[in-house]
């Protein structure tokens, strides 16, 4: 069996048309994605802006991380969760669309970087950020992900209004 | 509701035939490169509210101060703010006629100003005031949450209603 396959036969499923062809669904959900990639992506981007070293430089890189992570993790469940749904709402919009395409790779991207973070980076912040410029891996990590998720959102506005 | 109940016709006709309007409306890619900067702009500004009114609510990053968030993301929130009003100016003067009879975009403009008045006077009042938790707190960071949520929410909902 091909994805498109299975793409076709979620597209058909009774839930999907349920999401796409009601009033109410499809709006409530997306208003609930953006809500979570705000929140996702509003403290994501000054974990990052410290990393590089372009914010918050008066407060200690670990103690940004720290605080901010947490809620960074809940808005990006909330966002995958709503995303899942739209995704399902559409399933053969998105199977043809390139920016779902590039969307979902910049997410893995994404996925690997955090990983890579908590790998090599994130063991080291306290001893790193004794230095009055962070090394470039953490600096590395920062402009990766910033980069990434203004891909995304770009990315999903495209997919949006295809 | 439009905003054609409280202004003109040729208020918007004059905005769609100043030059900008003109040459967007005459471009394929423009119109997506200035709307691309517009919600780019969009996501600092959202993200500068978020860190700042999650602390507000006693949330987030507690070890530091509301004043002392709100001093150091200020620079942000304001260059987004006038980079958000720069490209949608633009973006409006490309298709004015059309927002002007758009529920969502009227709905927009009405929070845009709620909001920004809410951040010049209660939001930098109780910031100001210094007070750890005090009871107002909570309420002015939700409401300002919600104006510019509102903002985002309407805009998202322009191209479709």
């Amino acid at each position: 069996m091909h994805l498109i396959n299975l793409f076709q036969w979620l597209n058909d499923s009774s839930f999907s048309v349920w999401l796409r062809e009601g009033d109410w669904p499809f709006p409530i959900v997306e208003t609930v994605h953006i809500l979570g990639l705000s929140l996702s992506v509003g403290t994501i981007m000054w974990i990052d802006l410290r990393l590089l070293g372009l914010v918050t430089k008066r407060y200690r890189a670990s103690e940004v991380v720290g605080q901010l992570e947490p809620w960074a993790i809940r808005g990006f469940g909330v966002m995958f969760i709503s995303g899942l749904f739209l995704f399902l709402a559409e399933p053969m919009k998105c199977y043809s669309a390139l920016s779902f395409r590039l969307k979902a790779i910049m997410l893995v991207l994404s996925g690997l970087n955090v990983l890579y973070f908590h790998a090599k980076v994130n063991p080291h912040l306290v001893e790193w950020e004794k230095a009055a410029v962070l090394p470039w891996r953490p600096r590395m990590v920062g402009l990766v992900s910033l980069v990434l998720w203004f891909g995304i959102i770009i990315a999903g506005r495209w997919t949006a209004y295809l | 509701m439009n905003l054609l109940d409280i202004l003109p016709t040729s208020f918007f006709r004059w905005w769609e035939n100043m030059p900008v309007g003109h040459y967007i409306r005459g471009t394929t890619w423009v119109f997506a490169i200035v709307e691309t900067v517009h919600i780019m702009a969009l996501a600092v500004l959202l993200g500068t509210r978020v860190v700042v009114d999650l602390r507000l609510m006693g949330l987030g990053m507690k070890r530091q101060s509301t004043a002392e968030l709100s001093e150091i993301l200020g620079p942000w929130f304001w260059t987004s703010l006038v980079t958000m009003i720069v490209t949608g100016v633009c973006l409006f003067a490309s298709e004015a006629v059309r927002l002007s009879h758009s529920e969502p975009f009227a709905f927009k403009m009405i929070f845009l100003l709620l909001a920004i008045a809410v951040h010049v006077t209660i939001h930098r009042k109780v910031i100001a005031n210094g007070v750890e938790g005090a009871p107002l707190d909570k309420v002015v960071a939700s409401l300002s949450l919600l104006c510019w949520f509102a903002i985002a929410l309407a805009g998202r909902a322009i191209p479709f209603l």
